[in-house]
């Protein structure tokens, strides 16, 4: 009976009856991407929800000057760990599932190169994660309590020092993240090999969707970026245990050196973050406008120019240093820079929308508040890089208001773009449009209310990571307005959370193309069977379901 | 080329080769990650990890060596096929192909000039009326424009402001000739792509919005400026500008663009056997 097939296929590929131990032990010895996949992006989200939960009390504790809700030593560990866990933990794992179970899709193969690698990376993660989180029960802190780190997600030199740091909270950050990094290296190798070896015939570099580009220098940049981190953290280690002086300033050792070396995998490693936000609408808007994107060929170039860009910007993070005039202005130089093929894609994807069919589901409602806030976070960064100008608010809210924005306006908004494309053809279920819409709103309004508004308190001079503040600044109003903007957010959570569990039990079937694309991931069954395709495609354009689709006038012939 | 998008390789028989499942990366990860927590909880906490870390190393070489542990998975119902699409795809602009790029056919770039450079004459034309008005001098409204870049200028007196002065003149006409002809050539590329009335947008949208960002703006970049402009005068010579410019760049003839061409053709290179302009088809 095909009923009983499609119950047997994918995620619920277990025998009827199974108990709970097989299940269990079907999901750790696992080795498929997909599988994987899944699970990276769940326990994203469970550390989104816990980083959200750390936020939410900041803003509690700010929502009014003198308040008490949490004490200064309890707040340097909420911004911390939020800061820690929304990088490494809910950005990076998620950008990596969703590249685990769609770059094999897309480019018409059956798992990554290395499966059990995957494995390996993604549990890296996961115990990564736990372990940092295990200090707030494990770490001594200074009166024997657990805790967790306090040194801030940048853990600036020398604070992080034995001196200053006592008990075990810093390690716990270096050891945690260290192990995930392990993670995240071994599944960047393994998605630069599996890009550049197991493409389907007739999957030309310059054939291959731009998701795959996107993911494919994310990943270079991975392998880039994350050994200097991993790097800077075992001297650190050397420091604090071993008596090695890197960054210990009484000691003649350099604390702009970690900020350095920190910043060569931080700058980086936001372009890792948002390269997948591009990659998800590279994929969304389209499908969506019922058009081509525009200008293939120049945003692969801009996806490379970007990811070579972003290696030499690091010193913008430092300008309030001291660093001499020149190497303010290279840098200053170099940052701007970027902005030119970021705004080359801005506007490929600008016109692509342009002339077309354009259709409102949840996918592209996420993908324009993306574009719009994407791009006012990367205009704020424009003039954060003007150094004058970043003496005067660097440190301040109106920093926090600009990653916000490229963060969580364009980030977080892509992936709940990705979950409403994609989730049908995980879970082989659609999610509610009116939920869906609901959910957009509601974040759309929460987001800009909190965040917004920092940039006001950043500019009346209100610094960043302070825990409370004295009623006569004029910054009440603002601070009481981006808390307001949380409640909202919370609701949209809320929403989201309701629209993902009620679609999985009882969702629309969605069928294998539920949005007419074009992309090889919808020419398979929702859910995909475990070796995803029964042969292996051949593919003539970028978009080979067109050319299925429409035989009278396919792709290939422009391409 | 064939059309048939999708060359079946002859199936397999019982089903396909997957790696078989294995615990072994999750073994090797979990004793890594023991091995660290055991430098800050307790040292056998990095013992038994490390014998963790072993188990898993050896559990996988075996996996891999000497050859892949697979598992056949069973072929399940696959998708449905793919089926052309009957209705046929709206074109844009009438076009026959998809792979069309709008604006197909655009005002070419003189057009941006001219309109600019004319816009701009009648503008200054607007404004000095203004100003013989409002002031009855000639020069106010030319003082004021090079204010914009000369220091000084805007802290003198109406008196003074409404004097001729070379410097300021050769600077305003430097500074209304470059604009002019920017924002000229910038209508001419967009005028095309507004869908709509482009005559309005024009002539009231850009102009009103420009206005406004002066107006909001200039208390920060030249508040002794603020004091000195007559808002009805610039709003009005901005408007004039953009109904002469935006009338002129409408009213040319428009051209295609060359998305169709191919390399060849777009080079300038002419020989027998390339296919005229737009004619080529792959
Ligand atoms: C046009 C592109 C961008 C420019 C010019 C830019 C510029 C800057 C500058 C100059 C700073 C330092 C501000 C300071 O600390 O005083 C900064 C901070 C930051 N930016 Fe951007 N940025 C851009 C895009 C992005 C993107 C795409 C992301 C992430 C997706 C991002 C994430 C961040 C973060 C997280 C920080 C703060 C780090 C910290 O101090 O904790 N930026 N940006
Ligand atoms: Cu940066």
């Amino acid at each position: 009976m095909s009923t009983m097939d499609q119950k047997n296929q994918g995620l619920q590929s277990h025998a009827p009856g199974a108990t709970f131990a097989t299940r269990l032990h079907e999901w750790i010895a696992t080795s498929d991407h997909k599988k994987l996949g899944v699970m990276y992006v769940t326990a994203g989200l469970i550390f989104f929800l816990i980083g959200g939960f750390e936020a939410s009390m900041m803003r509690w504790q700010l929502s009014w000057p003198g308040l008490n809700v949490v004490g200064p030593e309890e707040f340097n560990r909420l911004f911390t760990m939020h800061g820690t866990t929304m990088v490494f933990l809910v950005g990076m794992p998620i950008l990596l599932g969703v590249a685990n179970y769609f770059v094999p899709l897309m480019i018409g193969a059956r798992d990554l190169a290395f499966p059990r690698l995957n494995a390996f990376g993604f549990w890296l993660f996961l115990f990564g994660g736990l372990l940092l989180y295990y200090s707030y029960f494990g770490a001594q802190g200074l009166y024997g309590m657990g805790s967790s780190p306090d040194v801030g997600w940048f853990a600036y030199a020398p604070l992080t020092e034995k001196t200053f740091s006592r008990g075990h909270s810093t390690d716990y950050w270096i050891l945690g993240i260290g192990i995930s990094g392990f993670g995240s290296i071994a599944t960047g190798i393994n998605l630069i090999v599996t890009i550049l070896c197991r493409r389907c015939p007739g999957m030309s570099l310059m054939k291959m969707p731009l998701f795959v580009w996107l993911m494919f220098i994310d990943a270079i940049l991975i392998m880039i970026a994350m050994p200097p981190l991993t790097a800077a953290q075992v001297m650190l280690l050397f420091d604090r245990w071993l008596g090695a002086q890197f960054f210990d300033t009484q000691d003649g050792g350099s604390a702009v050196l970690w900020q350095n070396l920190f910043w060569f995998f931080g700058h980086p490693e936001v372009y890792i973050l948002i390269l997948p936000a591009f990659a998800y609408v590279s994929e969304i808007i389209p499908v969506f406008s019922r058009k081509v994107i525009f200008g293939y060929p120049l945003m692969v170039a801009a996806t490379i120019a970007i990811g070579f860009i972003s290696l030499g910007v690091w010193v913008h993070h430092m300008f309030a240093l001291g660093l001499s005039p020149m190497v303010n202005a290279i840098f200053m130089g170099s940052t701007m820079l970027i902005a030119v093929p970021t705004g080359m894609k801005m506007f490929n994807w600008i016109a692509t929308l342009y002339g077309g069919r354009i259709l409102l589901h949840t996918p592209m409602l996420f993908s324009l508040g993306f574009l719009t806030q994407f791009l006012l976070g990367g205009l704020t960064g424009v003039m954060l890089a003007v150094v004058p100008f970043d003496w005067q608010v660097s440190d301040s809210y109106f920093v926090v208001g600009h990653f916000h924005y490229v963060l969580f306006g364009g980030l977080v908004f892509s992936i709940f773009a990705a979950i409403y494309y994609w989730l049908p053809k995980v879970s082989g279920r659609m999610l509610d449009e009116k939920i869906g819409k609901w959910h957009f709103w509601l974040l759309f309004i929460g987001f800009n209310l909190t965040f917004g508004p920092m940039h006001v308190s950043g500019m009346l001079g209100m610094p960043r990571r302070i825990y409370t503040y004295q009623a006569d600044r004029g910054w009440e109003l603002w601070n009481l307005l981006s808390s307001i903007g949380v409640l909202f957010q919370i609701a949209a959570i809320l929403f989201f959370t309701y629209n993902v569990l009620n679609s999985l039990f009882r969702g629309k079937k969605a069928g294998d193309d539920p949005w007419d694309a074009w992309t090889l991931e919808w020419a398979t069954t929702s859910p995909p069977p475990e070796y995803n395709f029964k042969e292996i495609p051949v593919v003539h354009s970028r978009r080979p379901l067109w050319d299925e689709k429409h035989p009278e006038d396919p792709d290939w012939k422009y391409e | 080329m064939s059309s048939k998008e999708f060359h079946p390789r002859p199936p397999q028989p019982e089903g396909i080769e997957i790696p078989a499942p294995t615990s072994s990366p999750f073994t090797c990860a979990f004793g890594l990650t023991l091995v660290a927590a055991g430098l800050v909880t307790q040292w056998v906490v990095t013992i038994i990890g490390f014998m963790l870390l072993i188990i898993g190393a050896i559990g996988w070489f075996r996996e891999v060596h000497p050859d892949d542990q697979e598992e056949i998975a069973r072929i399940q119902r696959g998708p449905l096929p793919i089926t052309p699409r009957t209705s046929k795809v709206k074109r844009l602009m009438g076009q026959e192909r998809h792979r069309q790029r709008i604006p197909a056919m655009i005002h070419p770039y003189s057009a941006g000039v001219w309109g600019g450079i004319i816009g701009g004459v009648v503008m200054a034309i607007v404004a000095t009326i203004g100003s013989l008005i409002e002031h009855g001098s000639l020069w106010y409204a030319c003082n004021l424009l090079s204010a914009t870049i000369l220091i000084g200028v805007e802290s003198q007196t109406v008196e003074q402001l409404s004097q001729f002065s070379t410097t300021s003149f050769v600077v305003a006409m430097i500074i209304q000739s470059l604009m002019s002809v920017l924002v000229g050539l910038i209508y001419g590329v967009t005028l095309p792509m507004i869908p709509r009335f482009p005559l309005l947008f024009a002539a009231v949208f850009v102009p009103l919005v420009w206005s406004g960002l002066t107006w909001a703006t200039i208390s920060v970049i030249n508040p002794l400026l603020q004091d000195n402009i007559d808002w009805l005068w610039f709003i009005g010579a901005q408007i004039t500008y953009g109904i002469v410019t935006g009338w002129w760049i409408i009213n040319t003839e428009k051209i295609g663009t060359m998305q169709n061409w191919s390399y060849l053709e777009r080079v300038g290179i002419e020989s027998p056997g390339i296919p005229e302009q737009g004619e080529s088809d792959e």
